[in-house]
């Protein structure tokens, strides 16, 4: 398998930094993207969390289904910072 | 490991900082952590290294002695903690009683010989071309800088393995083993560890371990908030707060509005390497409660376009919060207890854990290994609630 493939698209983060990721202890998604970002991004690891959690799972043999997600928190998409405050100026 | 000689208890910028100045002095250090490094309050941070919000005094002290060894921090460790030195620190007030206030704590800092110093909006415009005009004026820590504090964390943990520190993850401390008044070591979910010294460096959890030794902490969690935008080009250089910051920091009681003294809530913002703002915070007792609110998040936006009206248009993109350990004086609390010989705590940096990483690592490291301390610590010291009556000891805020 490439290990120089993308896996985080936001991030711009490679199955290896991933992999390194795991053996220098992460066990979970949050994990993972607090040493490497992969998940960080605009996306919010919409898109390769699912992806990471498999690479966990390959690395340290836990099954995918005991593999923590990563914490969900608001908003779960975009928001303005003018339409949270209010727009006062207009 | 065979039986290690310190065994740290938190994995987080203040216990990885520890694990790696003991190891560079020779001593095998165990460091366990709770779940992972960073998943506490390290992880839950913004990167100001900074002169500025720091109370004037001892504090202060501590943070000029620490700042001056981020220079070094990413040679040192082999990894790049994107440490970015006299970007500055500047301080915006709304109104001439927040300048005065602002002004009358300056002058206690400067007495520490840290250049900062009162500026007028057009000179703070020409800094921050962004930021808003029509404030009063602003205080301004041209060398101030910031750090990422999750590098700052994992450089510390990795550098400490390689010196030959062992790190347990998901362990969770069950109880402090105290033997005749002296330590033993620790039981935890993975086994049983024995050593002669054991540091309880687990931030905002630091009073639960402790009281497993039998040793009362008047530690607590206050929550901080903290709210990310999409990444944008090059916005802002310094690491701003409102002088409301430094207000409820150090003068709360010259706070008028009870809902933002309540939250504790200022603004606090700066971009990180990545292109993204961190933008906060609030300062809350809620007991371990990490969880994101509304009312919060509105007050905090309101606050960001107050200071950077082009702001409005950016995406918020993720929330959380960090839980930072408040003690009742302000102060850290580095130290023996006279309880439990063998028993140390480092714990109670607020909000300055990240910025005072280094020199608490490295003087908590000389008092384990030496005994004593280039820098005093007599201040700091556990042991100088037990003089205080119960009265004293409950804050009101």
């Amino acid at each position: 398998m490439e290990n120089d493939i993308i896996i985080c698209r936001c991030q711009e983060v490679t199955r290896q930094e991933i992999i390194d990721a795991v053996r220098a202890g992460a066990t979970t998604v949050n994990g993972v993207k607090r040493r490497v970002r992969a998940g960080m991004g605009l996306c919010q690891g919409k898109t390769c969390e699912r992806l990471v959690a498999k690479i966990i799972s390959q690395e340290t043999g836990i099954p995918m289904d005991k593999i923590l997600p990563q914490t969900k928190r608001m908003p779960v998409r975009p928001v303005k910072i003018g339409i949270i405050g209010g727009e006062e100026d207009e | 490991m065979n039986r290690p000689d310190v065994i740290v208890i938190g994995g987080g910028v203040i216990g990885s900082s520890i694990t790696y100045y003991l190891s560079k002095m020779g001593k095998k250090v165990l460091m366990i952590e709770r779940k992972d490094s960073c998943s506490g309050s390290a992880g839950a941070s913004d990167g100001v290294v900074g002169y500025h919000t720091k109370k004037p005094g001892l504090q202060m002290d501590l943070a000029i002695q620490s700042i001056a060894m981020f220079d070094t921090l990413s040679e040192e460790l082999g990894m790049d903690v994107e440490y970015k030195k006299d970007c500055g620190g500047m301080q915006p007030a709304e109104t001439k009683l927040e300048w005065q206030i602002l002004s009358e704590i300056v002058e206690e800092q400067r007495k520490s010989g840290v250049d900062i110093r009162m500026i007028s909006m057009k000179e703070a415009c020409e800094i921050e071309p962004q930021l808003n005009p029509d404030l009063y004026g602003a205080l301004y820590s041209p060398t101030s800088g910031k750090v990422n504090p999750l590098r700052l964390t994992f450089a510390y943990v990795q550098a400490a393995k390689r010196l030959g520190a062992v790190v347990l993850y998901n362990a969770k401390v069950t109880d402090v083993l105290v033997k005749m008044n002296r330590i033993m070591g620790v039981e935890t979910t993975k086994g049983t560890f024995y050593a002669d010294q054991v540091i309880d460096a687990a931030g905002s959890w630091s009073a639960e371990v402790a009281a497993m030794a039998g040793i009362d902490l008047p530690l607590r969690p206050r929550k901080g908030q903290l709210f990310i935008t999409e990444p944008l080009g090059p916005f802002m250089d310094v690491t701003l707060q409102c002088a409301r910051y430094n207000v409820i920091k150090f003068k709360p009681e010259a706070v008028g509005d009870k809902a933002a003294l309540r939250m504790g809530s200022s603004l606090s913002i700066e971009q990180t390497h990545d292109g993204g703002l961190v933008i906060g915070s609030t300062r809350e007792f809620a007991g371990f409660d990490r969880e994101n609110t509304l009312e919060a998040m509105e007050t905090t936006m309101k606050r960001a376009m107050r200071f950077f009206p082009a702001l409005k248009d950016v995406n918020i993109i993720r929330a959380f919060a960090g839980l930072r350990p408040f003690t009742p004086d302000g102060i850290p609390i580095l130290g023996e207890t006279e309880q439990v010989p063998g028993f140390f705590v480092a714990a109670g940096h607020e909000g300055d854990g990240i910025a005072l990483a280094p020199i608490t690592g490295k003087l908590m490291a000389e008092l384990l290994v030496q005994g004593k301390t280039s820098y005093p610590l007599d201040a700091f010291s556990p042991n100088r609630f037990r003089k205080w009556s119960e009265e004293d000891a409950d804050v009101t805020l």
